[in-house]
């Protein structure tokens, strides 16, 4: 069962829960226009994706699931104007989730908790022009007006960048947290998970 | 509740472009309008592709949808030319960002609005089979073009059934109007998840053979003529991070 290859229903699966998981993280995003909320995004979207995230977790029997669908984020990142950065991180962090799940045999349930900390870092990935950039960066978003840019930029100081990197994951791992108990509480009962 | 807008329809079809010219125009207005990487000197791009939508709409007979559009957009960028001096403080605040959001936005919203309601999936399939896409990517990406409507559409539903009970935004508990919609919609998804692998498997997805697709893609004119227009802004782009512009 482990070694088997991907078949047809595994590839919908991802493809179902990467829609679940892309349109809760658009509509989350959305808040990111109110200046203080762009750093906090990176807690809000792991705690909220983290409840689909584990149901789908409940899904993958088969490696390369993680994978796949960490890179479709960071596809989705692209085109919707985030940089490329994404898909760099998600690649990764997608491979490290992947790896740690299966150790766990694709059913450890604290192992399951830990792959949704370390599949949330691809949400970092959207910060890194901030950091590396950040006159380029809002030299290409002047249509926000001058207010926007002043309180985004006290808000960004580079120091902010391994702390955005940890709460990812910290948060990441709290969502996995959320999401088994929502497992337990809904989905057992109902025979979906 | 019908989602209509994103479902492609093969018959009442105008001009019709290639999948791949689709989605070349797709990452060309992200990058350029959405995240307009071209910086200050190219900034005269971003209105001039954002007339591409408004034509390619015309074309697919979407004619509510463009005026819509078009009127949106110009009141946008009218607000942003002729408020902007006169404003301050948290009015300017307001009113730039709403009206930076939509000029940004927008115009990719509709674009992307246009390839989904005009591809259909085999075309998509096709298409990507075409590139040498693995189908490890292109089945999961398929499906969940196909299932965003569907998330919405299910999405709207408990909403206005939560609403009927009182659980929604400015309620008690916060914690609660997330559960109450998120968990029905994991669950119905999960549903519609099983019915559609049962139905792609009835249709030999999943199996040892190659698919074949009946549909005909290929490139005519009209996609000479939009591939050409992506790759000006790109042009320019490397002409300026040289130098020469």
């Amino acid at each position: 069962m482990k070694n088997e290859r991907l078949k047809g229903k595994d590839l919908i699966n991802v493809g179902i829960f990467t829609a679940i998981y892309f349109v809760i993280v658009f509509a989350v995003s959305m808040l990111g226009y109110i200046p203080i909320f762009m750093p906090l995004l990176c807690v809000i979207v792991p705690v909220l994706g983290g409840i689909p995230f584990m149901l789908f977790l409940t899904k993958v029997k088969k490696s390369g699931m993680i994978f796949i669908m960490s890179i479709i984020m960071g596809i989705l990142m692209l085109l919707t104007g985030m940089g490329y950065y994404s898909i760099v991180v998600g690649a990764i962090s997608g491979i490290i989730a992947e790896l740690i799940f299966k150790s766990g045999s694709y059913k450890n349930a604290t192992r399951a908790v830990i792959t949704s900390g370390v599949f949330s870092i691809w949400v970092w990935g959207n910060y890194i022009p901030l950091f590396l950039n950040i006159e380029g960066y809002f030299s290409t978003r002047q249509g926000y007006g001058q207010e926007y840019i002043s309180a985004l930029t006290s808000l960004m100081p580079a120091w902010m960048c391994p702390v955005l990197l940890g709460s990812a994951f910290i948060s990441g791992i709290f969502g996995g947290l959320l999401g088994k108990a929502i497992l337990k509480k809904h989905f057992k009962k109902a025979g979906i998970a | 509740m019908n989602n209509n807008v994103f479902q492609a329809e093969s018959i009442k079809r105008g001009l019709v472009l290639d999948p791949r010219t689709k989605l070349l125009l797709l990452v060309t207005m992200s990058v350029f309008v959405l995240s307009s990487a071209g910086g200050k000197g190219l900034e005269f791009l971003a209105p001039c592709l954002c007339i591409v939508p408004f034509v390619l709409l015309l074309t697919s007979k979407k004619f509510k949808s463009t005026i819509l559009y078009a009127i949106i957009y110009l009141t946008a960028i009218m607000m942003l030319i002729l408020l902007r001096p006169i404003t301050n403080g948290v009015v300017n605040f307001l009113i730039l960002g709403t009206a930076g959001i939509v000029t940004r936005f927008m115009p990719s919203i509709m674009v992307g609005m246009y390839v989904l309601s005009t591809t259909t999936v085999s075309e998509f399939n096709a298409a990507m089979l075409r590139l040498n896409v693995s189908e490890k990517i292109i089945i999961p990406l398929s499906v969940m073009f196909r299932f965003f409507p569907t998330v919405l559409d299910e999405f709207s539903s408990i909403n206005a059934a939560m609403r009927m009970r009182g659980i929604s935004l400015g309620g008690k508990n916060v914690t609660k109007m997330l559960e109450y919609r998120l968990v029905p919609l994991l669950t119905c998804s999960v549903k519609i998840g099983e019915e559609l692998s049962a139905a792609a498997l009835t249709r030999g997805l999943g199996g040892n053979v190659k698919r074949t697709n009946v549909c005909e893609i290929g490139f005519h004119l009209q996609d000479m003529v939009i591939i050409f227009l992506c790759f000006v802004p790109f042009a320019l782009m490397l002409l300026s991070r040289c130098g020469i512009l």
